[in-house]
């Protein structure tokens, strides 16, 4: 029926079905139908339909990373695979314009032939689409040295839940031409627009890109060298520990990355060994390694992330192994936020951890939930100020609240 | 302006002290603009609070009149978002001026919206650190000026603006609420990101009486270039090349010959060639190993280029005088005329000859002195025009081509301010960027934070949108 009626919207192409497998093949056994539109129109007609007929919307991206979620009512999944491809690229602007389906690996592949990257290192990286990066907000741990993804999109073409659509920011890397509209959409996760177009400010690549490890017996064994190498005089791009699991012993690790011009490496790889007063190993497998800490959890039961500041970051780490014992740990040092993977994980134990990093000042969100009883709404919320704000800028976005199977 | 109701000042006197009370006509007078002094209106009266509570009272009693409050920092704005509204009283954060914490470890410092942009820098300098946005301003203006206008300022190409900085804020919302927003540490599930929102809101959502902010660990070496160009143009395909040699310079700035001779004749002088048709200053920070190679790739790029002579710094005192000449410009040029335009846009950077050579097209045709300073690194022009506000016919040519430089760079892909903001100037300008859709989303926007339009009002948002007009002549002329 859902498609029927949407067939007098979009073009039969729009409709076709063929997306892809994992959570998304569930959700669409789910969905009334999945929806490819190619064009920003199409988005938008897709969303006044939506919102005339109280359907509700999920907007995906690869939908490769998308967490297993149950969704009850009728709705349909927005794919914005079919939206991709260059809008606007000039690399010495150093920006860059795609449509929001276009996947990073081929974002990165055409920057490269000008020696540019995205410096976006979360999980899954190269399969991940613009539109799943900015609607995440997820910049991965280089933002120690780059900044986080929110300061490098400087613009977006976004369409509200009733199909209004907003052209935010702009193509410039300072525009303060209004209220700035796309913050907020920037890590919505979807729950203000489906994003179309994007444009993000593109780096030079480094000429070397160094990775340096130190290895512990236990995470607590990385501490003083984890403080040592934030505190330096020196950015990395990168300050990660990792613990595979809890055992064997002896896999703890500090993964420091360095990049710059092969001097500046040099000194900064001695300045930082000064400072922690060890000596780094350099691994010859030094993507390898990169892509295994950085992948390490997609396909985890339970993950959680944890953000407190860097100087608690320690303690929260001691706090989870206490609560969930044996869990893989990828940690940002430098900002303080950590990812957890875990088998399952009783909710006891989750809301024990929540509590002690709350108290910590910091907090922990369940981003991706097992079949037991780890779940979402056990995370740290907001305080009642920002809800209630947060409430009233999606209805700003999203009137009649198509978006809700976002917040499933 | 409307006089002052005095059961409310003996209330506001009750709240801040008499003495914070300001509602002498003489000394009002400071008040009546911002950095853009074409604009003046003088409040009811002004209040300077010197704390959250005090602003939540006094916003409390002044909501609870049905009277509209102005945010005020120091006043240096270029586009008279502090300007006061004739019904109005502004909330000066002039005494809230402390910094209240430098989190060495990491990183962070808490401060009052009041303390002086190079206050801070200073006070994180024992430990190594700074606070990387400087405005041109940043002896002057404060950090919560900085905050409402998302400031950003020459280093930015580089380190990027003040929303890239700040992770929390207290803000004194409409009928005095006092709220917290985002804060270091924090992510919790389903938050928007309410802090990168209110950054850049112009004083229009509410007003911020603490600041949470990032510090970077201090560049351990730096080098400046300056070098001279015949044309401008030659100069801009200079900073093209920079770029596209995969240099990330900390700053790239532009200025032009009018710029250099107004520099040259003032107190400001630097040493540049006042026949020089243009100044180009590179600077590189970070690690002091890798620090020769990056300028010496750079003056190659310069001298390709077509540079007649590029100088490099070697001390921090010849560094100061390379900057001079662009961070005084603004200054010198108060000696040739008497009244200057600081104009904002940006475009893409690859435009930037193109749009130089029409905007001195367009001076000549309107019969003006343009000169132009800029952020060549990331597009953001200044162009300054120099005039006299007593000269009618004058006044209304800096208006015409006023709206031709910002058509023009709206067209190549630009926009109408990069980093002064809209405010009561910009309005106008805000549909060459905008469509009515838009705008009215940014109008619900405004009114989740401030739903009795009490903060700020007439800002930002053309004049139908906000319902609000301007009654002062001298406003109206424009």
């Amino acid at each position: 029926m859902t498609k029927g009626a949407l067939a007098a919207v979009l073009p039969a192409e729009a409709l076709a079905s063929g997306v892809a497998g994992g959570a998304l093949a569930e959700l669409e056994a789910a969905a009334e139908a999945v929806v490819r539109p190619e064009s920003t129109d199409e988005v938008a007609d897709t969303l006044q339909w939506a919102t005339t007929n109280s359907v509700g919307v999920l907007p995906v991206g690869s939908g490769e990373r998308l967490p297993k979620r149950s969704v009850q009512g009728r709705f349909i999944v927005l794919a914005t695979d079919r939206l991709a491809g260059f809008e606007i690229y000039e690399p010495a602007d150093l920006t860059l314009t795609a449509k929001a389906g276009t996947r990073l690996s081929s974002v990165n592949e055409a920057l490269g032939a000008h020696r540019q990257w995205l410096p976006f290192d979360p999980p899954g990286v190269a399969s991940r689409t613009l539109g799943g990066l900015v609607a995440m907000g997820e910049s991965g741990p280089v933002a120690t040295g780059y900044g986080e993804l929110r300061s490098h999109v400087l613009g977006a073409t976004v369409v509200t839940g009733d199909g209004r659509v907003l052209r935010l920011g702009g193509r410039v890397v300072k525009n303060v031409a209004g209220f700035d509209l796309l913050r907020p959409v920037v890590g919505s996760r979807g729950r203000l627009g489906v994003i179309t177009s994007i444009c993000l400010r593109a780096f030079p690549v480094p000429a070397v890109d160094r990775l340096l490890i130190f290895r512990a017996a236990d995470v607590a064994g990385l501490e003083d060298v984890a403080r040592a190498v934030r505190t330096a005089p020196t950015m990395p791009a990168s300050v990660v520990v990792w613990a595979p699991t809890k055992k064997p012993a002896g896999e703890a690790a500090l993964l420091v990355r360095l990049h710059g011009a092969l001097p500046t490496v040099d000194a900064d790889q001695a300045t930082l060994q000064r400072s922690a007063g060890v000596v780094f190993e350099s691994p010859a497998d030094a993507a390898g390694i990169s892509a295994t800490v950085r992948d390490h959890a997609i396909d985890a039961a339970v993950g959680l992330r944890m953000s407190l500041l860097p100087s608690r970051l320690f303690e929260g780490l001691a706090a989870a192994r206490d609560r969930l014992g044996d869990i893989m740990i990828a940690a940002d040092a430098y900002n303080g936020s950590a990812r957890l993977a875990a088998g399952e994980v009783d909710e006891a134990a989750l809301v024990g951890l929540r509590d002690a990093v709350e108290a910590l000042g910091g907090t922990l969100t369940v981003t991706r939930a097992g079949d037991g009883h780890a779940q979402p709404s056990l995370g740290s919320r907001p305080n009642s100020a920002e809800r209630e704000l947060a409430e009233r800028l999606a209805k700003v976005f999203d009137p009649e609240g198509v978006f809700w199977p976002c917040r499933a | 302006m409307s006089a002052p109701d005095p059961r409310v000042v003996k209330r506001l006197g009750e709240i801040v002290g008499p003495d914070h009370v300001v509602t002498d006509p003489n000394r009002l007078l400071v008040y009546e603009s911002d950095g853009l002094t074409s604009y003046r209106v003088s409040p009811r009266a002004v209040v300077l609070p010197g704390s959250t509570e005090e602003v939540a009272a006094v916003v409390r009693l002044l909501h609870g009149e049905g009277i509209p409050v102005v945010p005020r920092g120091a006043g240096t704005g270029l586009s008279g978002g502090a300007l006061p509204t004739p019904e109005g009283v502004v909330v000066g954060t002039a005494r809230m001026n402390k910094i209240l914490e430098i989190d060495v470890e990491n990183r962070l410092a808490r401060l009052q919206p009041g303390v002086i942009n190079a206050r801070l820098t200073e006070a994180a300098k024992p430990y190594g650190l700074y606070y990387a946005p400087d405005p041109s301003s940043q002896s002057t203006c404060t950090l919560g000026g900085n905050v409402a206008e998302n400031s950003g300022g020459p280093h930015c190409l580089k380190y990027g603006v003040t929303q890239r900085y700040v992770t929390g804020l207290t803000v004194v919302m409409g009928g005095g609420r006092v709220i917290r927003l985002g804060g270091a540490g924090r992510s919790p599930d389903g938050a928007l990101d309410l802090v990168g929102l209110f950054v850049g809101s112009e004083g229009c959502f509410g007003l911020v009486t603490e600041i949470e902010a990032r510090l970077l660990p201090v560049a351990e070496g730096v080098r400046t270039l300056l070098g001279i160009f015949d044309t401008m143009e030659a100069a801009g395909h200079a900073v093209t090349a920079i770029i596209s040699e995969g240099l990330l310079p900390a700053a790239v700035e532009i200025v032009d010959n009018a710029t250099i001779r107004a520099v040259e004749a003032s107190v400001y002088a630097g040493g540049f060639p006042v026949d020089a048709g243009a100044a180009l200053v590179v600077e590189f920070d970070g690690t002091e190993a890798g620090l020769d190679a990056d300028a010496d790739r750079a003056e190659a790029c310069c001298h390709a280029a077509g540079a007649s002579e590029v100088k490099r710094a070697t001390d921090a005192t010849q560094r100061a005088a390379l900057w001079n000449g662009r961070k005084k410009a603004f200054g010198a040029m108060g000696r040739i005329a008497p009244d200057l335009l600081v104009q904002d846009a940006t475009v893409p950077r690859t435009r930037l000859p193109e749009v130089l050579a029409r905007i001195t097209e367009i001076g000549e045709r309107f019969e003006l002195n343009v000169a132009n300073v800029f952020h060549a690194g990331d597009g953001n022009l200044h162009p300054n025009i120099l005039f006299d506000r007593n000269d009618a016919d004058e006044l209304d040519r800096v208006e015409r081509a006023s709206k031709e430089i910002m058509s023009l760079c709206v067209e190549v892909g630009g926009t109408i301010t990069g980093e002064h903001g809209v405010g009561i100037d910009k309005r106008g300008y805000m549909r060459l960027v905008h469509n009515e859709v838009e705008l009215k989303a940014m109008a619900a926007v405004k009114d989740v934070f401030d739903p009795d339009g009490l903060f700020n009002p007439g800002k930002v948002l053309p004049d139908a949108l906000t319902g609000e007009t301007i009654r002062d002549p001298a406003m109206a002329a424009r």
